[in-house]
């Protein structure tokens, strides 16, 4: 059986996912010039490396087209539905590191925990006759961390492709869902993260597809321990 | 494939629908996404089908019906009080089941008699399934959203915290956890000395403008989202709360409440008992409560199929009073379910408040209950 491994096609994360996979005995080189999307591992003829998106790394590992992939966990969790049962995190691998949050203007000095947000976006409605709206293009872990968790329910998402963090002052959103790694660009927008409004800290993984055939596969079993040893 | 015929006892639901003096009423499979998301909250996006229209418009396949039979209702500008019924197919993702089944159930819209007709859809929800499942034993809880509000407010509890129990009312495990953290101070920390100074003051005018000033120096709006108004007068409420945490007895009081489940004949009784205890002064909402159960008397139901449980509601901001669930005894599936939302008919856009009252039928459960039974027979 060949195995595929998806990794990131460019910037820190390739390298990055590069670098552990040649300090776990498993170098990667591309087949034909630099710039393919296509690479296999030295001495290990039945992996075949994909250099996809990190998003699409995300989707392929849910429909099972690849057996392995590096990628963000946020990715996974949010392209996802039930992502526990269908992928395993293998190794989580100490780059890519980033918050998912929940975040508010500054000046709303009576807001620091989720519950004052329940409140305010309680109100919401009575006062300004619509519901609070959050920006984030993370719809899913929004929706969870908020109703199954907070039994907040009234509130609003707004898509947001691109700078969520200006939608608060530019007024198309109240509060915002994004990541963040160091927190300057939200300072930058004079928003601040909730003290309970942590939804996630992601950082690159290496996941596994679920598929039946993987049971008692040793290629499979080897390179779970062989990242997990350049890990430690 | 799953099959998508109609019951085949839907005729005899219309004709039922129509011997109860309803009108009948349909409206388009297709429907704008923004009502129900609205209403219902951002948690249904995940539940329904939506789709976009070429110019960009969010739309859904019809979710339930009470939203656009009231959408109707507002646009057709018809008079009140209007009962309407409807039978006819909804679309939701759910991990089992269908997901697209039939429902049918009555709208009972502009009624002022409210403890009337609160009965009537009871009473008719309980006659139309036991002529649908003839020998089962039904078995209807009742919920009263407005008992809590009262017992809340009757408590003498701050304001804002009187809202949060109320939001969370119907959902046990939020409320549990509110009450746990009401029961602790809970201090406001991380203010810079020059807010500490100004609430200090008492100056809300100065507070409010300086809030006023940050948000214009650092480009937000003022009025587009919280006004430093607001902000300012929470922020005070919070500061006059940091000390004070719910007392014993009234979280005592609050449980003891919540844990009430008997016979609906005793319910009010047992109110009235608690309240006099309690002392809480209760008089309004036990007497809308003891017409009700006046009423379903008047209209012949059988008080035996009925219990009360008062902590039975639904976490949605335009449930006022009554819910209520029949099961078959011994089943969990929902057969029928409805209740009071006298708040959605504003909230949608009429512009004069319109009591309402309703209860839809679950009809693909209703069918599993009669195959079951068709089973067991054979």
């Amino acid at each position: 059986m060949t195995i595929t491994i998806a990794l990131p096609s460019k910037g820190r994360m390739k390298d990055d996912a590069s670098a552990i996979f040649e300090k776990a005995g498993m170098k990667i080189v591309a087949v034909g010039n630099e710039r393919s999307y296509r690479g296999r591992v030295e001495g290990l003829d039945d992996v075949e490396i994909a250099f996809l998106s990190a998003s699409e790394i995300s989707r392929e590992i849910g429909n099972g087209t690849i057996d392995f992939g590096v990628t963000g966990e946020d990715l996974i969790r949010e392209g996802l539905a039930e992502a526990d049962a269908r992928v395993e995190f293998c190794a989580r691998l100490g780059f890519g590191h980033a918050d998912v949050v929940v975040a508010v203007p500054e000046i709303w000095l009576d807001v620091d925990t989720m519950a004052d947000l329940g409140d305010v976006a309680a109100d919401f409605r009575a006062r300004h006759g619509r519901r609070l709206a959050i920006a984030t293009k993370y719809w899913r872990l929004t929706q969870q961390f908020f109703s199954a968790k907070h039994g907040i329910q009234l509130y609003r998402i707004v898509e947001s492709l691109g700078a969520t963090e200006g939608a608060p002052a530019s007024g198309s959103a109240d509060i915002i869902v994004d990541i963040t790694s160091t927190g300057s660009t939200l300072k930058a927008n004079h928003l601040k993260i909730l003290s309970d409004g942590i939804i996630l800290k992601s950082e690159a993984c290496l996941v596994r597809a679920r598929k039946a055939e993987h049971e008692g596969d040793t290629l499979v079993a080897r390179i779970i321990e062989a990242v997990n040893g350049a890990l430690a | 494939m799953p099959l998508i015929n109609l019951p085949a006892f839907a005729a005899d639901l219309l004709a039922d629908f129509e011997r109860l003096g309803t009108l009948r009423v349909d409206t388009p499979v297709i429907q704008p996404a923004e009502p129900f998301l609205d209403m219902a909250g951002e948690d249904l996006r995940r539940r329904i089908f939506m789709t976009e229209s070429e110019t960009g418009k969010s739309l859904c396949l019809r979710p339930e019906f009470t939203i656009p039979v009231c959408l109707r209702h507002i646009e057709t500008a018809t008079g009140t009080p209007r009962r309407y019924s409807y039978l006819g197919e909804i679309f939701r993702q759910r991990r089992e089941g269908a997901n697209e089944f039939y429902q049918a159930g009555i709208e009972d819209l502009g009624e002022t008699d409210v403890a009337g007709a609160d009965a009537r859809a009871i009473s008719d929800a309980i006659e139309i399934l036991a002529a649908r499942l003839p020998g089962r034993h039904l078995k209807v809880t009742l919920g009263d959203q407005s008992v809590f509000e009262a017992v809340v407010a009757a408590c003498g509890l701050p304001a804002g915290w009187q809202k949060r129990l109320i939001h969370a009312f119907g959902n046990s495990a939020q409320i549990d956890s509110l009450l746990t953290r009401l029961s602790s101070p809970q201090p406001v920390a991380g203010l810079s000395p020059q807010i500490e100074a100004l609430l200090a003051s008492g100056d809300d005018a100065t507070l409010i403008a300086h809030l006023d000033e940050t948000m214009e120096a650092t480009g937000y709006s003022t009025n587009a989202s919280r006004s430093p108004k607001e902000i300012a007068a929470r922020l005070k409420e919070k500061r006059a709360l940091e000390k004070t945490a719910l007392d014993g007895r009234t979280l005592g009081l609050l449980r003891e409440f919540l844990s009430l489940s008997i016979p609906l004949a005793e319910a009010p009784a047992a109110l009235f008992a608690f309240a006099a205890k309690s002392g809480l002064a209760l008089d309004g909402a036990l007497s809308r409560f003891d017409a009700r159960v006046a009423a379903l008397g008047n209209a012949g139901v059988d008080p035996g199929l009925l219990t009360y449980r008062a902590a039975f509601g639904r976490p949605l901001d335009y449930y006022t009073g009554l819910v209520f669930e029949i099961v078959i005894d011994g089943s969990s599936a929902v057969l029928a379910g409805g209740g009071r939302f006298d708040r959605l008919m504003t909230l949608l856009g009429a512009r004069e408040r319109i009591p309402a009252v309703g209860f839809a039928l679950w009809l693909d459960r209703i069918e599993q209950a009669l195959a079951r039974d068709g089973e067991a027979a054979r």
